[in-house]
């Protein structure tokens, strides 16, 4: 139940984003550009802009949905916030302060404030100010004792999650004066200083990865390093949490498909779909690339080799009748780890999933409705490797 | 004896398979460098628990990991003085050459007789389960290398023995 278009853009993608009418992808092919590319009607992929003004690999876009800025960091600790202006994309001055390298950016639900994860363990909220024309940032300096690896904006605005590699998730109010207005936290009884922290997180004793709201903001789920993903329900004054452990290598993304269904990738290079039932008790469901793997050469090599001895030298792995199991490639769309997944588009009750950037293939397109496991995922599958030796 | 063998390189195997999730990963200490966190073991919440798989006290295998580099160090068997010599030559010619093969360390970690070091800008140029594979295949032929070099020295002091003493008979 699941249709895959695969297209390969760059040998290894380190972020994207998407347009918001989805015709064009914006990502980092692991050097200090962002390449831009626009879906022509028959179907084809095109470069149409190349933005260079980054010294660094650019380690986090992302595509405002409604204004239509392109935001993105870098680790050379600059960040730039891009206009299209007629054909071209021109950069705005953004000033981050910041002091190391910055890993991570989400524009606000709201979209006048956007925040910058980074290796300074600082997370900066940054906001327009319209007389210099640039961008401003307000540190969160304190709490965070590691690098902050990803961060996600609560539908509210205000709320701001972070995972950080101390192995604990946070959850900051980020309330500017002049930029969020008092209503939007009129219902609850959360503290409203800026810099506040509300909730930290615990659960993991590795690094943690990946943090998403759910639609509502009512669930918020972040992985940790040992193959585990956490869930944390009623955010606030007492959560309630559950960590699911699953087989197979860590998770590095996930996403909310519904309020009940979520998506992970990470280092096993298929996704994985996690489901709550009526009760609220999540559980992993399945894999989404599941595919036959033919019967592997090499094997078939080391079984005629051990009847007829060494005759066969092809690949060394094949020559020894003693020889250890040779390991396989997965045969799934993506040939090395998948670094994020991000939404394409909501449409009514089904979610369009996007695109898993993968350290060697380029994106995958995902569709996904949540009732049935619809997915379309436009991948890319990278070139093969030869040997080492 | 190829059983124990087989049951160690698996073990490797699976450990290398899961220890080898790297990411990039900018220094934190220093700005707008990245360095291999494993080597310079500035920040311990960067660094996972070493593990140490021996065959027996003689054979053993040391995995570090960190967020973006792995260093794997192997200690070879050597039973006598003769194929401590051999081990030593042979492993130091291949460090010199540490460029050629790009994943070894020119100096292997104190204690142990080659090391290989893993970054993730490796994974991204190369498969991860090819990288794998790489190391335990060295592996296992450093054990036939050594065995055939020592056979090549004992058959080689044996002919020359013998035509040198013919002199004398």
């Amino acid at each position: 139940m699941s249709a895959i278009e695969v297209h390969q853009f760059a040998q290894c993608i380190t972020c994207h984003a998407w347009s918001p009418d989805q015709t064009m992808v914006a990502f980092c092919p692991n050097n200090t550009e962002v390449h831009i590319y626009n879906k022509s009607s028959q179907g084809k992929w095109e470069r149409v802009h190349i933005l260079q003004k980054h010294d660094q690999i650019v380690s986090g876009i992302d595509w405002s949905a409604r204004s239509n800025k392109i935001v993105t960091v870098s680790h050379d600790r600059n960040s730039y916030v891009w206009n299209q202006e007629a054909s071209e994309w021109v950069p705005t001055l953004v000033i981050l302060r910041l002091n190391r390298a910055a890993l991570c950016v989400k524009w606000s639900p709201k979209e006048n404030k956007f925040a910058v994860g980074s290796g300074a363990k600082t997370v900066c909220i940054c906001y327009y100010e319209q007389d210099n024309n640039w961008w401003v940032s307000k540190l969160i300096r304190k709490k965070h004792s590691s690098s902050v690896t990803s961060v996600a904006w609560h539908p509210n605005n205000i709320l701001l999650a972070t995972t950080s590699t101390d192995g604990k998730c946070r959850i900051f109010s980020t309330f500017i004066k002049g930029v969020d207005s008092r209503e939007s936290l009129s219902s609850s009884s959360l503290d409203m200083k800026f810099g506040e922290q509300i909730v930290q997180l615990d659960l993991s004793f590795s690094w943690a990865f990946g943090v998403k709201w759910s639609p509502s903001g009512n669930t918020l789920a972040y992985v940790g390093h040992n193959s585990m993903i956490y869930f944390v329900d009623d955010v606030g004054p007492s959560p309630s949490a559950q960590s699911v452990a699953f087989n197979g290598l860590p998770l590095r993304d996930v996403l909310f498909v519904s309020e009940r269904m979520l998506v992970g990738v990470g280092f096993d290079c298929k996704p994985m779909v996690f489901a709550a039932d009526e009760r609220g008790i999540w559980n992993f469901v399945r894999l989404l690339d599941q595919r036959k793997l033919a019967p592997s050469g090499t094997k078939y090599g080391s079984q005629i080799s051990e009847a007829f001895g060494k005759f066969y030298g092809q690949s060394k792995s094949t020559v020894s009748n003693d020889a250890v199991e040779p390991s396989r490639s997965h045969g799934g769309v993506h040939e090395n780890c998948i670094n994020s997944i991000v939404p394409l588009k909501i449409v009514d009750g089904g979610v369009k999933l996007q695109l898993f950037r993968t350290l060697w293939k380029s994106g995958s397109l995902g569709f996904g409705k949540p009732t049935r496991i619809f997915f379309m995922i436009l991948g890319c599958v990278g070139k093969i490797v030869p040997d080492l030796h | 004896m190829a059983n124990t063998q087989r049951s160690y390189l698996t073990c490797i195997r699976n450990t290398l398979e899961a220890a080898m999730c790297l990411q990039n990963f900018p220094c934190q200490e220093v700005e707008r460098h990245n360095k291999p966190e494993v080597e310079l073991k500035t920040s311990p919440e960067l660094l996972l628990n070493p593990v140490l798989i021996c065959r027996n006290e003689a054979e053993k295998c040391l995995i570090e990991t960190s967020i973006n580099s792995i260093r794997i160090s192997i200690k070879v068997k050597q039973t006598n003085e003769l194929e401590n010599i051999l081990t030593k030559r042979f492993l130091r010619f291949l460090s010199m050459r540490a460029e050629a093969f790009q994943v070894l360390r020119r100096k292997p970690v104190q204690g142990y007789d080659i090391s290989f070091l893993v970054t993730n800008y490796h994974c991204e140029d190369m498969h991860k389960h090819k990288l794998i594979d790489f190391i335990v295949q060295f592996m296992e032929d450093i054990d036939k290398e050594i065995n055939e070099l020592k056979l090549s020295v004992n058959t080689r002091g044996k002919l020359v023995a013998t035509e040198f003493l013919k002199q004398f008979l």
